[in-house]
């Protein structure tokens, strides 16, 4: 799991608890993580050090996060964001943030969604490579030209639409993927029903997938979110 | 793109205002000349009996003196024709003899003793004598060939013979046909220009009265930061202006308020949510096994349902005020539906429900995409979590005159008869139902913030059906010209 070691995250989050919870739960994950609780020292920090990535919570209490991050940019900080928020309504001024490759979550928010949103930052500050054409996760694997996927030696009968769910899932083998992760990813919708639309679909999926004579792949985290396991 | 341009100016009020506003000027005036012209026209006729009856005098005593001699005739028609010179507003004529005037002499015997005027009189003769004429006293006589009539007044001499003297109405008639010719064509002219004036002012006046209906349309659900434009002048239109200005700051100010409320309430929350969250997000992966886990699991739940609950709360309670914030963009519902229906099938199938989506062409609204969603999402899940096992749920959705039509409906139990007329306020159940009851309340709450229409009833089947009107993203726009147009 530890595939950022080299990663320095600055955490600017004003309440204890959730900051204790985040700095422990990335450094799990494998970041290196400093903690600012507030905006003085948050910008003292982000000047001084060399992080890959900043994450910002809206509601500091000696300054406002988005006044926070536009400083930093004045001085020259240009590493993306992940901003975190308690507010409603999102600021026209996090709007133009987002834009500008910046990203924006609500709280509360499931821990696999945060790691999931600063994966994604960080990838795209580092500029990946070429598009795979295949995806390969322990004996599954996934022809994404031909939208064909086989366990083994059995070509497994998806539909269009559960190949891109099993895509979403091998893409991110061996990481939680919540339930409003795979509604917005391969849905496209923000939505949070509270019926188990989405469980329903990964039971099929799975009863498709996790053939007998198998080991079973896709895992449920209850609570948390699902998993295609990678080893 | 011309005719365009003049119906809507007949459709705006300034044509009204200026075509009324001529309408009784012209009336008006109308009636006023009527008057001054019967005034004018008794007052020449009085002038020109008066001048009649002092010259038939005259002419009697003349006529009465001069001697019945040969001169006699030659006198009197001079003096006759002396009399015809000093009729009041004569028109110069190049005639020596004056045609509008006549005398003449009839002796006791009734024959015709003397003559002077036009012709031999004989016409003239033949017209007195079959009108009855009271002596000294003016009438109107009509002669053969004379299209004008006489105003003729006699008298009696002592020796029993009468005396007419004629004087055509024509010169009197001209001056009242000129007064009338001049007065149509000064009449024309002041109305239509009076009428061009009100025309132009009202329109330069319903100008901002246009101007600050635009901005207002425009300020609309979620920009109320600009305000209408304003005049330098102090009439009424500056006053409505101000007075709108002054009513949107008010409602700026409270709308303001609500976000306020609003936001620190989902802040208040939402952070203690975060914390609690995240403490049994982590003794989920510290490897709690078993029961512990079960009931953390269970927490975890219920914190997302409490806070998609919050967030529903207050989008219907911003969505009540009509202060619900809208991110508009254009969205195809068909598109949507098709997901929606993609997503939802086999939980439905799960539960032995049916799903049939009947439509065809796209819909495009502007609308909230995420609120869109989350409207569509509800829908379904109410059907999910109250129809019973073989049921059918019918999507349809149709585009006419503009807008779209959504509806829902299914051949399930329906609506319970009791909360149908409550059914999309907050807190409305149905007697089954284990809901918060804000599942309808929040996809009302939705549709009204789109400008739509939204209704309850029972279905053909007898099921529960719901039907959601919402204007089309291009229809908006059009009906948006139009009322630019009607301004124009």
């Amino acid at each position: 799991m530890l595939e950022h070691q080299s990663m320095r995250l600055l955490l600017v989050e004003d309440e204890v608890e959730i900051q204790g919870f985040l700095k422990r739960s990335l450094t799990e994950a494998g970041y290196q993580v400093d903690a600012a609780g507030d905006g003085k020292s948050a910008e003292r920090l982000a000047v001084e050090g060399q992080y890959d990535a900043l994450i910002v919570d809206l509601g500091l209490p000696d300054q406002d996060g988005i006044t926070l991050i536009l400083k930093l940019r004045e001085l020259g900080v240009t590493v993306p964001v992940l901003i975190l928020s308690a507010r409603r309504s999102v600021d026209d001024r996090v709007r133009g943030l987002e834009q500008g490759g910046d990203d924006y979550l609500t709280k509360p928010f499931a821990l696999a969604e945060l790691l999931a949103r600063l994966r994604n930052l960080l990838k795209r500050n580092s500029s990946s490579s070429a598009e795979a054409t295949r995806i390969r996760v322990l004996d599954l694997e996934l022809d994404l030209l031909r939208r064909e996927a086989s366990r083994g030696k059995e070509m497994l009968n998806l539909t269009p639409q559960e190949f891109v769910l099993l895509e979403y899932l091998c893409r991110n083998a061996g990481r939680v993927v919540t339930r409003s992760m795979i509604l917005d990813q391969v849905w496209g919708m923000r939505i949070q029903p509270d019926t188990n639309v989405v469980d329903v679909h990964i039971y099929r999926l799975r009863g498709k997938v996790d053939l007998d004579g198998y080991r079973p792949l896709i895992r449920t985290l209850r609570g948390v979110g699902y998993v295609l396991r990678d080893r | 793109m011309f005719s365009e341009t003049g119906k809507t100016k007949m459709r705006s009020a300034a044509w009204r205002v200026s075509m009324w506003g001529a309408l009784a000027f012209a009336f008006g005036t109308m009636v006023l000349f009527v008057f001054l012209h019967g005034f004018v026209s008794n007052d020449i006729q009085r002038r020109s009996d008066a001048w009649l009856s002092g010259e038939v005098e005259v002419l009697a005593d003349v006529a009465e003196r001069t001697p019945k001699d040969a001169l006699y005739g030659r006198v009197v028609k001079e003096v006759a024709e002396l009399a015809s010179k000093e009729v009041p507003d004569r028109q110069k004529s190049d005639d020596a003899l004056n045609n509008s005037v006549f005398f003449l002499q009839l002796a006791p015997d009734g024959s015709q003793a003397l003559w002077v005027g036009e012709g031999d009189g004989s016409l003239h003769l033949n017209a007195i004598r079959s009108t009855k004429m009271a002596p000294d006293i003016p009438s109107d006589i009509r002669v053969t060939g004379h299209e004008i009539p006489f105003r003729v007044v006699s008298d009696r001499l002592q020796n029993g013979s009468l005396i007419y003297l004629g004087l055509s109405e024509r010169d009197e008639l001209r001056v009242l046909r000129n007064l009338r010719l001049r007065f149509v064509l000064i009449w024309l002219l002041i109305v239509s220009f009076g009428a061009a004036i009100v025309f132009y002012t009202t329109r330069r006046m319903l100008g901002h009265v246009r101007r600050i209906t635009e901005a207002a349309s425009r300020i609309g659900e979620s920009d109320l930061s600009s305000r209408v434009p304003t005049t330098r002048r102090r009439d009424e239109v500056a006053h409505l202006a101000f007075t709108l200005n002054r009513m949107l700051d008010r409602i700026e100010n409270s709308v303001h308020q609500l976000h306020t409320i609003t936001d620190s309430l989902a802040h208040d929350l939402r952070s203690p949510l975060t914390a609690v969250r995240a403490k049994l997000e982590m003794s989920l992966t510290m490897g709690v096994r078993g029961e512990d886990s079960e009931s953390i699991v269970s927490a975890i739940e219920e914190i997302d349902r409490l806070t998609e609950f919050l967030n529903k709360s207050l989008d219907v309670a911003e969505a009540k005020a009509d202060a619900l914030r809208l991110e508009r963009v254009e969205i195809d519902l068909n598109e949507v539906l098709k997901v929606m229906v993609d997503l939802y099938e086999p939980s439905l199938f799960e539960q032995g429900l049916q799903i049939r989506l009947l439509s065809g062409e796209p819909a495009v609204i502007s609308a909230d995409a995420a609120l869109v969603h989350r409207m569509i999402s509800n829908l379904f899940d109410n059907e999910l979590k109250h129809l019973r096992p073989t049921s059918t749920v019918t999507v349809s959705l149709h585009s006419f005159d503009g807008s779209a039509l959504l509806v829902v409906e299914d051949d399930g139990p329906g609506f319970a008869r009791e909360v149908l007329p409550s059914i999309f306020k907050s807190r409305a159940k149905g007697p089954n139902s284990n809901g918060r009851g804000l599942g309808l309340a929040f996809v009302e709450a939705v549709v009204r913030a789109h400008n739509g229409m939204i209704e309850a009833s029972r279905s053909e089947a007898g099921g529960a059906r719901i039907a959601i009107v919402l204007p089309l993203a291009h229809a908006e726009q059009r009906a948006m010209d139009v009322v630019e147009m009607t301004f124009e």
